[in-house]
């Protein structure tokens, strides 16, 4: 314990928790069903400070979508806000994502002449998500999808075009004018800027502070952080009158806590998000009465590239190609898996194989579909190859070409019949077959990509404790927080989550009564 | 041995430089200077001076043997030797240069008692972010200062440090091996 924090009030809780070996023993004792509150033991093992050095009504944690939106909302409901963020870089994974925001009855859906409603999303996500989806949050999501959109772009953030993301029946995913989550990002950062709150970059949660009602009153931080340099900064305490907004983000990239929940995903498997998607912030809220859920529903994407680092260019490609052209086994020569399938299945079909496969489109479907930069990217870096012929391409990744060439013959035969007899992969209207050279191709492997568990919360984004009621002066939002997506995350539907319940997370910490 | 055309040219600036040394002594001396300087752990003392290299580095030597004197040279005299593989962008800690430019630590942490990390506002009072990034417009495989996440806005210290070792911030993500000042 530092100097900085002063004894509990109650003398003889504290000579308990010496006398019984504490944390342990009380844990021990609570989980027992012994009359022991969780969150009255939490407060108890994390003292108050003597002091605090800011005070704020609202205190985030974490600037990516979900912190940023709930920063907004905070501070135009009239409450004083500060946003913490523990990296050298506002952003997260937010600002390096993929810029496809998936929202249902849009108005550029209706101007592409896409036939959509909250309801078909709702049912997609649930479908894909096994049913383990809570309900309630889902339905939240996909009904404010739409002005979750809307709300942005009337931040500035410009949107250029729908498409299609593998386990949605419809074209929903609105891609930024960059393909890039950045566009969002700093429209809400200038707002942020803008509306006069402060962003503490270099400052990381270490822990939360509880009245002995167990109220998360504020935390501790360490200011002047250097990640991953857990000795660096200094402590100080930043207090909450009103509440406390988690928005920290998943935990893809936490070897340790992500082995603990699926023991598959050792360092053989690289990653697609920022190096400091750590568990660190989420475990802090469980320490301090939260609940958990689904944490071992972690999200491989099967259309990352082992020819580049991070997420890079090749998801662009793949996902934008699938439903024009096919996905193939290198070994076999042949197709193995709906291409339009959803993500873990896709995912998981690879990984069964155990080498890396190929997606590949023609001259007709790769301009037409590709995002120009993404391409040239991916080919300057090598994880696109361009070929002039079928042949070179087998040959570059010894694929068998008779067999090969018979599977093309048979994949365009399903794209003018515009039905797929094998894999009952979906295949859009305007697609032809691959046959106009020169031809592009990707090799695929799949890597660590999102977290669907976390904190347990309510349709009002307040996160519930292991006693089943809420934890008061807590609020959680984004891929910290768990349920909305079930077993499987579709693609775009994080953005659509985290504005949504970014906002209602906002205005609802921007409610409580103040504690003074 | 015949004469490169960069090695005339790195002859002749060492001769512009009054320096009599054959050639290949030269280029030893220079590269063993360049190795010595990361050796060193020294002293930041708020008076420093370029031409004084025992105060902060002591009694170490802070350049090799034989080193043509420094008195009065600035970071243009530097680089009259200093070109090419011999390049000190990238080696020489920032603060270095900054120095051998006439930038004194006062002109960037102000006249304090206790010196502070310098925040990014004012780097730019000198570096204005939108001419570095035409500056580096041709850089491979891309420009490091924009980019689709932060633009120009990125902070300076992401990358340069002044007392210590420049980091590839981007290399986090990216397969981009910058050479970073
Ligand atoms: C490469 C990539 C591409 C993607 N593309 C898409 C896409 O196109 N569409 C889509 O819908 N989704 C996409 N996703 C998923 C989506 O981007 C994320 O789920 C989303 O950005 C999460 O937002 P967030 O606000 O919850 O967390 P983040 O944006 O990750 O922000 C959380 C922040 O909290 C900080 N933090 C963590 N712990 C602490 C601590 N202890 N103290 C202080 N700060 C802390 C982190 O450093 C981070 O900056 C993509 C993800 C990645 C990685």
């Amino acid at each position: 314990m530092s100097e900085d924090e002063k004894k509990p009030k109650n003398p003889s809780r504290r000579a308990f928790l010496k006398s019984t070996g504490g944390a342990a023993a009380i844990a021990g004792i609570a989980l027992g069903g012994l009359a022991v509150n969780p969150k009255e033991t939490a407060a108890a093992l994390n003292p108050m400070p003597k002091k605090w050095d800011e005070t704020y009504d609202v205190v985030i944690i974490g600037s990516g979508f979900a912190g940023l939106a709930a920063a907004i909302e905070a501070k135009n409901a009239g409450a004083t806000v500060t946003v913490i963020e523990k990296m050298f870089v506002h952003g997260g994974n937010s600002i390096i994502n993929g810029g496809d925001f998936s929202a249902a009855g849009t108005k550029m859906q209706k101007e592409a002449g896409i036939q959509d409603s909250a309801d078909i999303m709702y049912n997609d996500m649930m479908k894909t998500g096994l049913y383990l989806n809570h309900p309630g949050l889902a339905k939240t999501v996909a009904e404010q999808s739409n002005s979750a959109l809307e709300w942005c772009q009337s931040l500035g953030a410009r949107f250029a075009k729908v498409g299609f993301h593998g386990g949605h029946s419809v074209k929903r995913a609105h891609q930024t004018i960059n393909a890039s989550g950045s566009e969002v990002v700093n429209k809400l950062f200038d707002k942020v800027n803008a509306l006069g709150i402060k962003v503490q970059t270099r400052t990381k949660l270490v822990r939360f502070v509880s009245d002995k009602g167990g109220r998360i009153v504020g935390i501790e931080v360490r200011t002047g952080y250097k990640f991953p340099d857990e000795k660096s900064g200094k402590t100080a305490y930043i207090k909450a009158r009103k509440a406390v907004v988690l928005t920290s983000g998943g935990f893809s990239q936490d070897l340790a806590l992500r082995q603990i929940e699926d023991p598959r995903l050792t360092d053989k498997f690289g990653s697609t998000n920022q190096p400091g998607a750590t568990g660190e912030a989420l475990l802090a809220a469980c320490m301090a009465g939260a609940m958990d859920l689904q944490m071992d529903w972690i999200q491989l994407g099967p259309w990352t590239s082992p020819d580049e680092k991070g997420f890079g260019h090749v998801p662009l490609f793949c996902e934008r190609l699938v439903g024009y052209g096919p996905m193939i086994n290198p070994k076999t020569g042949k197709r193995f898996f709906k291409e339009t399938g959803n993500r873990k299945e896709r995912a998981d079909a690879i990984i069964l194989i155990g080498n890396p496969v190929i997606i590949m489109g023609d001259s007709y479907a790769v301009p037409k579909q590709v995002f120009p930069n993404a391409l040239q990217k991916g080919m300057e870096a090598g994880a696109i190859k361009k070929f002039d012929t079928l042949e070179d391409l087998a040959k570059n990744y010894n694929i068998p070409f008779e067999a090969f060439t018979a599977e093309i013959a048979k994949w365009n035969s399903f794209v003018e019949k515009k039905k797929d007899a094998d894999l009952d992969c979906m295949i859009f209207q305007d697609a032809k077959p691959t046959v106009t050279p020169p031809f592009y191709a990707a090799r695929l492997w799949p890597k660590v990509h999102h977290t669907m568990g976390g904190l347990v919360i309510d349709n009002n984004a307040q996160v519930m404790g292991f006693d089943l009621k809420p934890v008061k002066g807590l609020y959680a939002a984004g891929e910290v927080s768990g349920g909305v997506h079930g077993a499987v995350r579709l693609g775009g539907v994080a953005m659509a989550d985290c504005i949504v319940f970014g906002r209602i997370a906002g205005k609802n910490a921007a409610k409580e009564k103040s504690q003074i | 041995m015949k004469m490169t055309e960069k090695d005339k040219r790195v002859f002749e600036t060492a001769q512009q430089a009054r320096i009599h040394t054959p050639l290949c002594l030269l280029v030893l001396i220079l590269t063993l200077g360049i190795a010595m300087t990361s050796v060193a752990a020294p002293k930041k003392m708020a008076t420093s001076q370029p031409e004084n290299c025992a105060l902060c580095h002591g009694k170490e030597k802070a350049l090799p043997a034989g080193h043509n004197d420094i008195k009065k040279m600035n970071y243009e005299g530097c680089k009259k030797c200093h070109i090419d593989t011999l390049r000190l962008g990238g080696k020489l800690p920032g603060g270095h240069i900054h120095q051998l430019s006439g930038v004194s630590c006062e002109k960037c942490h102000g006249k304090v008692k206790k010196q502070t990390e310098v925040p990014m506002k004012q780097c730019v009072t000198c570096h204005n972010p939108e001419k570095l990034k035409e500056k580096t417009a041709k850089v491979k495989p891309e420009n490091p200062h924009t980019s689709p996440h932060y633009g120009t806005g990125l902070d300076c210290n992401a990358c340069h440090r002044q007392h210590g070792k420049s980091e590839n911030f981007c290399a986090q993500c990216h397969k981009f091996n910058f050479v970073v000042p």
